[in-house]
Formats: structure tokens, sequence, C-alpha cells
């Protein structure tokens, strides 16, 4: 990746004092926009919880699942909530451990996609249940060798190593606040873990964050492709298929990229990050984000042309009910939206401005989303025998919890920002203090060895 | 950057020891969890074999985690006793 | 150990909807009502399937009678997260209702939709709970619920055999839909006794065992002419 960012060593670039105070502000002067967010966004999560009793009083009857479509709003989303936490750690870690400079005020945020969107991700299966009051069950008298079970262990084990993986580096910020005296002390004191700044702290920290983040991505590539797995395993058409494990990897990473910049587009808005979130990291960005859109399409036609061309029955039943059935708005929707938008979006540097690159990545989340309901539902409205196709039209009760799990994505972050600085002030700073020498090092260290001097 | 104002209090400390603690705890808790389900699939015969995969994979990260945060911990404070202890080698 | 199976004949079929009805009564099955069968949630263990076929000149109807056909693989059994769905030692498969949690992982992986759940809290109109067959259990709302080949019929012969000490005799049990099927065309039976009717009737060369394909074994086998 390309380091042009930090290329010059002109002192202009970097933090300063000034900056510290920028970084921290949110943190620091919250104002009452703060107080407003949190009581508007807790009250659409209470309406959301409210309409939700409805289900727990009289049962899954309020959803609109039927006999054929057993799984519906609740596991798509299940799917693509789990699907945007890759943004985060797996993102994170790959550009840390590529050494891409240009990380540096990203990391943080993706990282804060990961922990809140799984906590909601993990949570739409309990959502799910028809007894969740017998969930216990799965502790006493789980099957290990059910696919759900691999789900939760996979993303029991993702959500504990990125909670780890946030906090590992933030504890330097949270020491920074505490000795700039924010409050609660008690909670920076107690969370800053002693933090002084030696170089011995450092290694520790250092060492620390490069075990970690070997360890998250192979944790991260696993959590998905067990997702894909339970759609896998079962030998229904459009779900039995081996590829279901990496097209499930790509498209999370894909809408992962595109929820990290449309989270980044509006926390710069919000914060007036600008100096920060430069252009070229949209742009970097971006170029993954279509890197990501072209695999996708490469993946989806594999999987598309193999149903199609094998010609069987009850998977030809499928492939038309999403193809140009009653599903085709969605199917083409899906590829507009995942492929068509991106791709010409990006593919221009006329277009890709921040409101170009935030349309792509609208579009790409909302296409994802379709491509998850049209795993879920189609495969299931057609079964084998020769019933009817089954219809599923989502009721307000599974519509309100997607609007919950929507609001307490956004709270995850107001409560982030109230507390944390949303950007890694101490990486930025040692991106001054040391990152430009490295990498010019580093750069040196690629090109031709100078000519040993004749004697 | 080594202050009065960072020394910590004694039941911050304790909150600290205790918040590494939890997370043994669950760590634990999880690993014990998986390998009674897999004592379970043994004694009911129902496929143990493919049951040992989770285990082996799945034990060995969280213990890892929980490592590697205890290790944070853990060398935390010795840098941050070295440091009050011969302020001279902090920068 | 018997490995219980039955063969359905779908040329005698004449889809009358004998069966559905005996099930019901026989299982305690819970009346979902119109409504909610127009929201797609009827409710059946065995279900008269119609298959229209031919021109529109001489259209071609024909039933097909459908339950869980009580595979010897079963997928529902490999996906299911809490023991709830097994198959015991006779081949049955069966549900425990009381541990399902509901994740309805096993309906979306069964290819023959055989499974129902209770999107409500079931009811029983009318006098129809005091009048519930005593030995099935009624289910509560939230759990996953199938056809058991009326196991409860296949205890009580065998507790009744096992007081006169002597095997269960071909014929002496026999499902509530084979019971009641007006053209004989459902027989159930044992199908490891070589000599039981269902077994023979297993070996014709009109049978058919629907998916096979999918490798689930399945003991329910179809009877009918092959073109």
């Amino acid at each position: 990746m390309s380091d042009e960012a930090s290329h010059e060593t002109r002192p202009a670039h970097g933090l300063d004092a000034v900056d510290v105070s920028d970084l921290l502000r949110s943190v620091e002067r919250p104002g009452s926009g703060f107080r407003v967010a949190t009581t508007l966004l807790l009250l659409v999560l209470l309406g959301a919880w409210v309409i939700f009793g409805r289900q727990l009083l009289y049962g899954l009857g309020v959803t609109g699942l039927n006999q054929p479509v057993a799984w519906g709003f609740y596991i798509v989303n299940f799917v693509i909530f789990i699907g945007i936490s890759h943004a985060g750690t797996l993102i994170s870690a790959i550009l840390r451990l590529s050494n891409a400079e240009w990380r540096r005020p990203i990391t943080r945020m993706a990282e804060v996609i990961t922990v809140v969107v799984l906590g909601i991700g993990g949570f739409h299966p309990v959502l799910d249940l028809g007894r969740p009051d017998r969930m216990l069950n799965i502790f006493s008298a789980g099957r290990l060798q059910s696919p759900l079970l691999w789900d939760v262990s996979a993303i029991t084990a993702y959500f504990m190593a990125s909670t780890v993986y946030l906090y590992i580096p933030l504890i330097p910020d949270i020491a920074l606040l505490r000795d700039r005296g924010a409050r609660p002390q008690w909670l920076y004191k107690f969370m800053a873990w002693g933090w002084r700044d030696t170089p011995r702290q450092r290694k520790v920290l250092e060492r620390a964050v490069s075990i970690l983040m070997v360890l998250v991505i192979p944790i991260a590539v696993s959590v998905h492709t067990v997702i894909s797995y339970i759609f896998a395993m079962t030998l229904q058409p459009g779900w039995h298929s081996t590829i279901f494990g990496p097209y499930f990897v790509v498209g999370a990473i894909f809408s992962g990229i595109a929820a990290l910049m449309m989270v980044m587009i509006v926390l710069r808005k919000v914060f007036r990050l600008e100096r920060y979130l430069k252009q070229i990291h949209f742009d970097n960005l971006s170029k993954l984000l279509l890197i990501m859109s072209l695999f996708w399409f490469y993946f989806t036609f594999s999987e598309f042309l193999t149903a199609f061309f094998g010609n069987e029955p009850s998977e030809m039943r499928v492939f038309f009910y999403k193809f140009s059935g009653p599903y085709a708005p969605w199917f083409w929707g899906m590829v507009v939206c995942n492929f068509l938008i991106p791709v010409v979006v990006l593919s221009f540097r006329r277009l890709r401005t921040i409101s170009g690159i935030f349309i792509a990545s609208t579009a790409v989340v909302i296409g994802m989303w379709l491509e998850r309901l049209n795993i879920v539902v189609p495969s299931l409205a057609n079964p084998r025998l020769p019933y009817p196709s089954g219809f599923y039209v989502p009721s307000l009760v599974e519509w309100a919890m997607f609007v919950g799990g929507i609001a307490t994505f956004m709270l995850g972050f107001v409560l982030f920002a109230r507390f944390f600085p949303l950007i890694s002030v101490w990486e930025l700073q040692e991106g001054r203090e040391q990152a430009v020498r490295e990498t010019m090092e580093r750069v040196e260290s690629y090109l031709p060895d100078p000519r040993p001097r004749e004697s | 950057m080594a202050e009065s104002g960072t020394r910590t209090p004694g039941w911050i400390y304790a909150l600290q020891v205790a918040s590494v603690a939890v997370m043994w705890v669950f760590v634990l808790g999880i690993s014990g969890w998986i390998l009674h389900l897999n004592r379970l699939s043994q004694r009911l015969h129902d496929v143990p074999s493919a049951t040992v995969a989770i285990p082996i994979v799945a034990i060995p990260v969280f213990l890892t985690g929980a490592a590697v945060l205890t290790y944070v911990f853990v060398g935390l404070q010795r840098g941050a006793r070295a440091a009050g202890d011969e302020s001279g080698e902090a920068r | 150990m018997a490995r219980w199976g039955m063969t359905i004949d779908l040329d005698r079929c004449t889809g009358c909807g004998n069966c559905m009805a005996a099930c019901h009564q026989e299982n305690n099955l819970a009346a979902v009502g119109a409504a909610e069968t127009q929201e797609n949630r009827a409710f059946h263990w065995l279900r008269v399937l119609r298959e229209v076929s031919g021109e529109e000149a001489n259209l071609e109807v024909t039933y097909k009678p459908v339950l869980c056909v009580q595979c010897d693989n079963p997928p529902c059994v490999r996906v299911c997260p809490v023991h709830a769905t097994y198959r015991n030692e006779e081949g049955i498969v069966g549900q425990v209702y009381s541990r399902c949690i509901g994740c309805r992982y096993c309906m979306a992986a069964c290819p023959y939709n055989a499974k129902v759940f209770n999107w409500y809290e079931p009811e029983w109109p009318g006098d129809l709970q005091r009048k519930a067959n005593p030995d099935v259990s009624l289910r509560p709302k939230g759990v996953v619920e199938k056809c058991t080949f009326c196991h409860h019929r296949v205890i009580r012969a065998r507790e009744q055999a096992r007081a006169e000490e002597r095997e269960i005799r071909d014929g002496e049990v026999t499902t509530a839909c084979a019971e009641s099927c007006p053209a004989q065309a459902i027989v159930f039976g044992d199908l490891d006794d070589p000599d039981s009717r269902v077994s023979r009737l297993a070996r014709s060369p009109r049978a058919y065992r629907p998916h096979a394909d999918l490798g689930t074994r399945p003991k329910v086998v179809y009877l009918a002419q092959q073109e």
C-alpha cells in the first residue's frame, strides 16, 4: 500500500497539542448533542423492545414467518450484522500486519464497529428462538455437532478477541485522558492499567498487539465461514454449496469495508475530523472496496452459473424464483447495488468524491443485505416436494427489531465517542515520531542495494 | 509523564485485578462448557468424533486471549513499578 | 428390534383426506383456524398434496399423502443444537418437546418439510382438549413437532407383547392414518422382517423412496405405476 500521506517529512504533518485536544473534544467537551442523541436512540430502542414484547407474549406467530419459510429477517440480520463486524478487526489487523501506514486514523473506528455490531448480531439468533426461556439448554445439553453451536463458539471467540484487540491499543489513550483529568477519573484510572508510557510498557503493548492481530485474522475468517455452514451443511437447494464459506467471507469483508466508510464519513462530518480522515484514506479504502466488489461478482457468478448449468429441477426452482420470479426485484437490486454502482462510482476518479464514496458504500451495505435475504428466503420458499412456493412478508415486529438493531449500532458509537477518542491519538503521534523514518528505511530496503564502491 | 496524579488507589488496583480474574473465569467457563458438551456427545454416542475438532481449536484460542490480556496487565504493572522505583529510566 | 416403515400406494389413494383427519385426532394436533391457514401456517403432520399434470383438455390429478419419512440418516437430527430431535433404535425420528428451543433449524434442514412449528399458543377449540388422546402429550407454543409414526401405539403393542412373552406380530401395530384409509393404501410394519407385508410391498417394482438420491434413507416408500 502506498504511504503518500506521510511521505513528506515537513514538520507541518502530525500532531501538536491543539490537535490532541481537537481529537479529545468529544470526550472533554461533549456538549448537549450527546445527551440528545443518546436519549433519542434509547427511545427508539425502547420502542423496538416494546413492540418486541408482543412476540414474547404471543410467540413467533407475530412475525411473518410461516410453514416453508421458517427463517426470515432475524436470520438475515444476524448474517449481515456479523458480516459487517468483519470490517473492523479483520481490516484493522490486515492493515496493521501489512504495515499500511495510512491505517493509523482508521483502525480504532473499525475495531469499534466490530465489537458493537458483533454484540448486536450475536443476539439475533436469540430473538429468533421460539422458546427463549429455554436458551440455557444450549449450555446444559448443547450439541457441538450442530453448526449452530459452531457459531456460538466462533462468535464468542471473535467477540473476546476483538474486544481485547480494541482495548489494548486503547490503553495509552485512556492514560492520556486520565492525565488530562477527564471525568469520570476513576474510570480512566481503572482502565489505564497503570500506563505511564515507559519504553518497557510500550514493548509489552506492541508485542500484545502483534500477537492479537495474528490471532484475530483466522478467527474472523472462521466466524463467517461457520455462519455460511449453517446454510451449506443442509441439503437444501441453493444452500448446499461448497463455495459458501469463502463466498460469505468475501461478502462480509465487502460489506464491512462499506460500513466502515459510511461510519467514517458520518463521524468525520459530526466531529469535524476532516484533517485526520483525508481523501487519501477514502481513496485507499475505496480501492479495497472495488476489489471486493469484483470478488463478490466473481463468486456470485460462479455460484449461479453452476446451479444454472447443472439444471437440477429443485435448484432451478430456487434459481428462477430469484432470477425472474417473485424475488427478481431483490436479486437484480442486489446486483445493481453490489456491482454496478460501486464499480461505476469507484472506478472513475471524478466520481470518487466523498459523497460519491458515501453513495457507493451505502449501496453496498444495502446490496449485501439484499444478498443475505436472497440466500435465506428463496431456498426455504421452494421446497423439493411438489409443494406450492411459500411467501414471506416481514411483520411490524421484525421491522421494529431491525430498526432497533441499527439504533443500537448508533448508540454504541455515540457512547464510545463520549468516553474514548475515536481516532487513536498515540498511534498518530507515533506515526509522526517514528513511522516516517521507518517507512523511509523500509522503502530504501526495497530498492537495489548501492553498488559496492570500486576501490 | 509520571505525575503524582497517576498513582492508582488500592481499590482501583483491586478492581483491575478483579477484571482480569473475570476474564479468566469467562475463558475457563467456556472451555469447561465445550468439554462438557464433548463428554455429553461421547456419553450419548452422538458422533463424538465430530465434537473433538471444536475443543482443539476453540480452547487454545480462548486461553491465548486471556493470556495476552494477563500478559499486558502484568507487563504494564511491572513497567509502572520499575518507572516508579528509578524515575530516571522513564524518558 | 423392529425397524418401522410404511408403504403408501399412490395408485390406490383417492385423496379423500381421511388420513389427515385421523392423524389430527389421534395426535392432538392443535387447530390453527382459517386466518392462520391463509398465512401458510396450516398445521399437519400428514398432508395430502395434489399434483396436477397433463394438458388442459385432459387434466390428470394425483394425490400424494406426505408425512415425515423417518429417515435412517436424518438431516434434522444432525443440525439440532440441543439434542431435541433424535432417531431412536427402532428408526423413529422423535422430538423432545420439553427440550426444543424453537430455533427451527431442523425445519430449514428437512428436505421433506415434514416438521411443523407452534407459532402461537396452540388451541383446541370446543371440547377438543377434553377429548384429547391421553397417550399423546399436548405441545406448548414455540416448539417444533412432527409425525411420530404413532409411536404411542408401538409402545402399547410392545408392552402387550412383552406381557404375553412373544414378539409383536405383523399387522398388530398400525398408525392412525393407515387404520383410517378406506382404500387401504397405507401399510405400516417392520421393514427388517422380510416376511412382513410392508417389506414385501417395499420390494415391489412399483416402489420408490422419495428423494432417495439425497442419501437420507427414508422409511416411507411410495408405490406407483412407473411410466
